[in-house]
């Protein structure tokens, strides 16, 4: 009897061990946008090629907002590869994925969408008013937002192909109702 | 064995006392974390909390002669209203997350004694000013200095 | 091609550690010493590759190669080139490579050292070394690379954080991993001891030098982290008792019970299970606190990001311990005490309760950086433990630690007489009280101050009636004075310079209970010209001005201090760094014996004309980094080699 009780010595450690287990399961606390479900504030910028890129004229679409820059690394640098690939996946379908450069200087924008093959729609936001209204706090950012125009989802941090589907797909099955 | 039984004696003793300083740490300094929504449905006056969310924009009022800051937090829920005596710190700003650590006062406000501001590696946010509103800054400020 | 490079070299490393420290285990099970030297080899090679890998990264670093995507991210155009050396162990995939360097090292040095001197726990001390190492080496391959490839290749990196950019954070964590790491080689000794059952002696006298080593490097580094939180972080404050800084000091709690339990088992051959399990303890604690930083499981201030790592070190902390406390158990009948405890009032009592004591104040820290953790998952409840908590419960364990330095290294053996005690203890007790009286009556009036002084001013005198007593003993003999002391110094070092680390304790305490206890601090809004008071200084705020430099811009502010006279002009000031998302505060600061004069710059008008000014007159504060220094001092005065055998 006496030579097992010492077997409980390493297991001593288990519990602790289990607690520290534990902590993997929580996720830090979001803190979540109280602009979701508003309207999202319409702007009037200019693409990169000088075209005026309103975002009224995209009533009736999803619409993916993302605003990022080319000094945003590595998380940009990231998730441009997903937006292009899904962007090309979805245009037909009633979507559009609007890009807006944060805070950026034209040449260094232009590299970055050079590198990557961007294709849909890049817009700079020159005086930051934009960014403002929509609270961005960091780059990147992500709003989807609905056929209606009011912003369902606010992505913080690097889009990934799961997210951009899972969200674009449910927006897409919605009624596009007025 | 006598020994040994003091020993296990005053081991048992020294446990019991660290046992207890140690519940009457926590108890008396473990503050709580809440949301808007959570301090809302429940305030407790005088009680210690951590209060998380967001800073309304268009509700941040600075003061600073007098020192007094007050703003509105949020987290889509409901909101707060948040006085604090002090500068805050620099990651600290309209549309951002903050962490506030104080109590809630019978005059039905948060009075904050400490601000937290989130900071994130990967993250990262666009200027206060424009690169053009730095610029303007460091040329007002070499005009003026000495 | 430099990040294939590096890659492929850290995944030879890799392949050389496993084998090596499976080539040294099969050694020392069959005794055939050419494995074992086939593992030396191995070891070797490790060291040569992770050598080679650093200084690929900080050629990396230096040449601006920002296809290697860790430097794309540490670095950016206008680093300057003094950061872009130190950059390298900034975040942490470097400090991964750091800390597998210095494990490198260390298993060299032991070969070295005890390759000859200590056939039978060598082999499996090696062995164990190498088994960390390889685990630190999976970790750079798997989760942490430093060497991804980055393409495209940006134009320009991220850069620095900001707050890296100090002499403070550039020594610490070498320092504080040198501490750490230096723990793993009293370890493997201990875990070559229970597999070949000769937990005796032999490997407590081969680790002693190196036990006190990694102490001295991990007090530097707690220190330097403390001096680095005065001076940046603009909080005025030197320990926050945040999570991560907590995961340093647990160890650094334990390896001091260890290195006093040390000599009750070197004398009465007692405490041999407790030694063990203390070195156990302090990795594990090291493993924890790195498992900590990285894993993001609790929220930190300091806390790296999160990903796969901190599963990998969970397992390997688990891994460790299970194996480590298993030997133990299979070793059980062996741990038969030979000595036993004479008296409660004799040196080992005080000693065993000096180790209580410290293994209380580290389950303290530990209970208390967890708990948040407990809370949640027991509860549900989410809440955070701060540094009340922390003071509340470590202060009296701490007070009576600093007593106990006075009463053990004089009270005797066995069992102290009563004429023993009055001999030795009569006038320090007669002067503390003095002390906490004289305290009194200058108007002290916290029942804390007081007993800390009390308590230092026992201390000091104890050490003081024991060298006094020993020079004399040697003046008698016919030696003259200076002599008599060096000698005594250098003869005896080991128990001196315990003398001196104590005296450093003794300074510390004295100036965290200053800081604490009679500090102040204000908060105000100065147009230029006007003036603040504080604790009999006036400040002027007398404008800002922009600064440009390579990699940022600064807005600083500058006030004149006067305290009847003009004593200078303090500048504190703000830096925008264009990749960070707010401001750095850079505090300035005018250090004195008696107090620090802190500002820093908060808010500011764009046209210059108001600023809100943080004051602080923070009290005794400099005694803490004195304290440090004499400290460290008498730690290098023990790790001189013995001339004569003492206690």
């Amino acid at each position: 009897m006496k030579r097992l009780w010492r077997w409980l010595i390493p297991l001593a450690a288990v519990p602790v061990l289990v607690l520290l287990a534990y902590g993997f399961r929580l996720s830090p606390r979001d803190i979540p946008s109280p602009l979701v479900g508003r309207p999202a504030p319409g702007f009037a910028l200019a693409t990169l090629e000088g075209a005026p890129l309103e975002l009224a004229t995209h009533r009736g679409k999803v619409v993916v907002l993302n605003f990022w820059a080319s000094w945003c690394y590595p998380a940009c640098y990231e998730e441009a590869p997903v937006l292009e690939r899904n962007w090309r996946g979805y245009r037909e379908r009633g979507v559009v994925v609007v890009g807006v450069d944060v805070q950026d200087k034209r040449e260094a924008a232009l590299k970055f969408v050079g590198d990557f093959g961007l294709t849909f729609p890049v817009a700079q936001d020159l005086k930051g008013t934009v960014s403002v209204d929509y609270g961005v706090y960091g780059v990147p950012e992500t709003f989807f937002l609905d056929r209606q125009g009011r912003i369902r989802v606010k992505h913080v941090g690097a889009v990934t192909d799961d997210v951009f589907r899972t969200t674009v797909d449910r927006l897409l099955a919605e009624a596009a109702s007025p | 064995m006598n020994q040994k039984r003091k020993l296990i004696v005053g081991g048992i003793v020294i446990a019991g006392a660290l046992t207890y300083m140690i519940y009457a740490g926590v108890t008396q300094s473990a503050v709580y974390f809440v949301t808007p929504a959570e301090l809302r449905a429940a305030p407790v006056p005088g009680k210690a909390y951590r209060l998380g969310g967001m800073v309304v924009p268009g509700s941040l009022k600075w003061e600073p002669r007098s020192l007094d800051l007050s703003f509105t937090l949020s987290d889509g829920t409901a909101t707060v209203p948040v006085r604090h005596k002090g500068t805050p710190p620099d990651l600290f700003g309209e549309g951002r997350g903050a962490v506030l650590e104080g109590s809630w006062t019978a005059d039905g406000y948060f009075k904050a004694t400490l601000i937290m501001a989130k900071h994130s590696e990967e993250y990262k946010a666009p200027h206060d000013q424009s690169e053009a509103g730095y610029r303007e800054l460091l040329k007002t400020l070499r005009g003026e200095g000495r | 091609m430099t990040a294939d490079l590096g890659y492929g070299m850290t995944l030879i490393a890799l392949g050389l550690a496993v084998y090596g420290g499976v080539a040294a285990g099969a050694g020392a099970r069959t005794g055939r010493l050419a494995l074992i030297e086939s593992a030396q080899h191995a070891a070797l090679g490790v060291f040569v590759l992770v050598t080679s890998c650093f200084a690929l990264l900080t050629y990396a670093f230096l040449t601006f190669d920002f296809s290697v995507r860790y430097v794309a991210t540490n670095t950016n155009l206008g680093t300057p080139f003094y950061y872009r050396i130190t950059g390298v162990w900034g975040a942490l995939e470097g400090s991964i490579i750091l800390w597998s360097w210095m494990l490198a090292l260390y298993t060299i040095i032991l070969i070295v050292r005890h390759r000859v001197g200590a056939r039978e726990l060598y082999p499996w001390a090696l062995a164990t070394m190498l088994g960390i190492l390889a685990f630190f080496l999976l970790v750079m391959t798997v989760a942490a690379p430093p060497f991804q490839r980055q393409a495209p290749v940006p134009a320009d990196g991220r850069g620095l954080n900001p707050l890296l950019e100090d002499t403070g954070m550039i020594t610490h964590p070498v320092a504080l991993y040198l501490g750490f790491t230096g723990f793993t080689v009293p370890f493997a000794f201990a875990m070559a001891a229970l597999i070949t059952g000769r937990i005796g002696d032999t490997w407590l006298v081969l680790t002693r030098r190196w036990t006190i080593v990694a102490w001295y490097f991990l007090s530097l580094g707690l220190l330097i982290g403390g001096w680095w939180s005065y001076h940046v972080l603009g909080w005025g404050g030197y320990w926050a008792w945040d999570p991560v800084e907590n995961a340093a000091f647990m160890p650094w709690l334990t390896g001091t019970a260890f290195l006093h339990s040390v000599m009750i088992q070197e004398r009465r051959r007692m405490l041999r299970l407790w030694n063990i399990s203390l070195v156990i303890l302090t990795f594990g604690l090291t493993l924890f606190g790195t498992f900590l930083t990285r894993s993001g499981v609790i929220a930190s201030v300091h806390a790296f990001t999160q990903g796969s790592i901190g599963i990998l070190f969970l397992g390997f902390l688990a891994l460790v311990l299970l194996t480590a406390l298993g030997l133990v158990a299979w070793r059980w009948e062996t741990f038969r005490s030979e000595g036993e405890l004479d008296s409660v009032v004799s040196r080992e009592s005080a000693f065993l309760l000096n180790n209580v004591l410290l293994v209380a104040a580290a389950f303290t820290v530990f209970f208390g950086t967890v708990f948040p953790l407990l809370s949640e998952a027991v509860r549900g409840v989410k809440v955070s433990v701060g540094a009340p908590f922390f003071n509340q419960v470590n202060i009296p364990l701490f007070l009576s630690l600093v007593f106990l330095m006075g009463v053990g290294p004089l009270i005797a053996w066995r069992r102290a007489s009563l004429d023993n005690l009055k001999r030795n203890f009569l006038w320090p007790v007669a002067l503390g009280i003095a002390a906490a009286a004289a305290a009194f009556a200058l108007g002290v009036r916290s029942l804390l101050a007081a007993l800390t002084c009390a308590t230092t001013v026992f201390v000091a005198a104890t050490i003081a009636v024991d060298f006094t007593r020993a020079t004399r003993a040697r003046l008698r003999v016919g030696e003259s004075l200076l002599p008599a002391m060096g000698g005594l110094l250098l003869r005896h070092n080991r128990r001196y310079g315990g003398f001196v680390v104590h005296l450093g304790i003794l300074i510390i305490a004295l100036g965290v209970m200053g800081s604490h206890a009679w500090s102040v601090q204000t908060e105000t809004t100065l147009h230029r010209g006007e003036t603040a008071e504080l604790a009999g200084y006036r400040f002027r705020f007398d404008g800002l001005t922009a600064v440009e430099e390579s990699n940022h811009f600064k807005v600083v502010g500058a006030l004149t201090v006067s305290n009847g006279r003009v004593l200078g002009v303090l500048r504190p000031a703000k830096k925008f760094y264009p990749q960070e998302q707010a401001p750095i505060a850079y505090v300035d600061y005018r250090l004195g014996l008696r107090e620090d004069l802190y500002l820093v710059l908060g808010d500011f008008a764009r046209d210059g004309s108001q600023a809100t000014i943080k004051l602080q007159v923070n009290r005794l504060v400099s005694w803490i980094w004195i304290g440090g220094v004499v400290l460290t001092l008498g730690a290098l005065l023990a790790i001189l080699p013995e001339r004569h055998k003492s206690v």
